[in-house]
């Protein structure tokens, strides 16, 4: 067996081999490096921003800012550590744009007093959306919960505590292969369970349409 | 979508699966779309794993980052933007453009149509169709042709336009000369007789 196909091809690799093909225009790439990163770009942005609903506008200027700034990514650094810089001025910037836009706004009193936080006009989602994504949130832990224990344990380590397949099988005390196994049936299982609600979901995308 | 594909996923996202393997199942992500949905799906699990309590959970962000980027190229590169003023600017550098060329054209044509006269070419090479059907008898119809020295190719062009300008009959010499000789018998032949006879 040759040396290479025994080489494995670490995250960092990955990501290096997902920006390659996005920075020669294929968006297919940049699309699968999004859904890469996003949940960690929120994180951060939801150091910054508040408002839940915000966050995700956020997030998407953030990587509309990544893609145009792609050229002058060298890899010098991994790729998260870049678009954490990325994703932090956005945040402050945001931040300060949107205070400005408060200082600007000029209230009577008596309107300001009547003034509600009407979150579903800044949202860009419809409220089914947002049903949506409360209910998939509900059902991805209610399926987590309900996993068999060897199948919770080692989804954890790896995606909580970020454990290499070595590091897992040394702490379950079971091969490398039973390891691989059970953090992938575990990923089954979850996506077996939000099947019905992602196509619900996609169905609602489409009449949206 | 097989349970080796799906499993291969789950590896490649994290980072344990072989580089063949990994180059390999990128180049089918860009085009299998169930492949794809499990590369989602299993980032959603990660998401909901990692995610901190402020903030909510992202689902495929990726396809609307990347609508808003083809909607942002197709509105640079519409051409409605394009206003009136520049359409007839391009039509009138179009209309000069076209001009300069047709000057051109007429300026090359009477060049040439100049340069043949004065070669005189077309007078010479002309051919009457029955000419061209029938070979013209060599008498009747002479061209002329440039002197050709290839008789004496060794010598230069000067001399060898001397030596058939200068010699209608060609020099025949006098070891060659047949009649000279016999004459020469002839007058030898006499004379002895001559002076035998004088004896």
């Amino acid at each position: 067996m040759k040396s290479s196909e025994l080489e494995k091809m670490s995250e960092k690799t990955l990501d290096t081999e997902l920006v390659a093909q996005a920075q020669q225009g294929k968006m297919q790439a940049f699309e699968l490096l999004v859904n890469r990163y996003q949940q960690r770009v929120a994180n951060v942005i939801s150091k910054f921003v508040k408002d839940r609903h915000e966050i995700q506008d956020v997030a998407q200027e953030v990587f509309i800012k990544v893609f145009r700034a792609l050229p002058n990514f060298r890899g010098d650094s991994s790729f998260y550590t870049w678009i954490y810089r990325i994703a932090v001025n956005t945040s402050k910037n945001y931040l300060v744009a949107r205070s400005r836009r408060i200082q600007n706004t000029q209230l009577e009193f008596e309107e300001a007093e009547s003034f509600t936080v009407n979150e579903d006009h800044r949202n860009l989602d419809t409220p089914d959306a947002v049903y949506a994504r409360g209910e998939l949130e509900k059902t991805m832990s209610k399926a987590i919960a309900m996993l068999p224990d060897d199948l919770k344990e080692a989804i954890v380590l790896r995606e909580v505590d970020g454990l290499s397949y070595d590091e897992i099988a040394e702490k379950m005390d079971c091969p490398i292969g039973t390891v691989r196994s059970r953090i992938f049936r575990a990923r089954d299982a979850i996506d077996q369970a939000l099947k019905p609600l992602l196509q619900d979901e996609s169905m609602r995308k489409q009449n949206v349409r | 979508m097989s349970d080796k594909s799906n499993q291969n996923i789950s590896e490649l996202m994290d980072g344990e699966l072989s580089s063949d393997c990994s180059r390999f199942l990128l180049k089918r992500l860009q085009s299998d779309v169930e492949l794809r949905s499990s590369w989602n799906n299993y980032h959603m699990l990660r998401s909901c794993l990692q995610k901190e309590h402020d903030a909510p959970l992202i689902q495929d962000l990726g396809s609307s980052v990347v609508n808003q980027l083809v909607q942002e190229q197709s509105t640079v590169s519409s051409p409605e933007n394009k206003s009136p003023r520049g359409f007839f600017k391009a039509l009138s550098g179009a209309a000069i453009a076209a001009s300069v060329a047709m000057v051109a054209v007429f300026t090359f044509n009477t060049q040439q149509e100049y340069d043949q006269s004065h070669l005189g070419l077309d007078v010479v090479y002309d051919k009457t169709p029955k000419q061209l059907i029938k070979p013209p008898d060599a008498m009747v119809a002479r061209v002329e042709q440039p002197a050709s020295f290839s008789r004496y190719p060794s010598l230069t062009p000067q001399v060898q336009q001397y030596i058939t300008e200068s010699n209608n009959q060609p020099v025949i010499p006098v070891y060659y000369n047949t009649e000279y000789i016999k004459n020469m018998i002839i007058q030898t032949q006499l004379q002895s007789r001559k002076a035998t006879a004088d004896e």
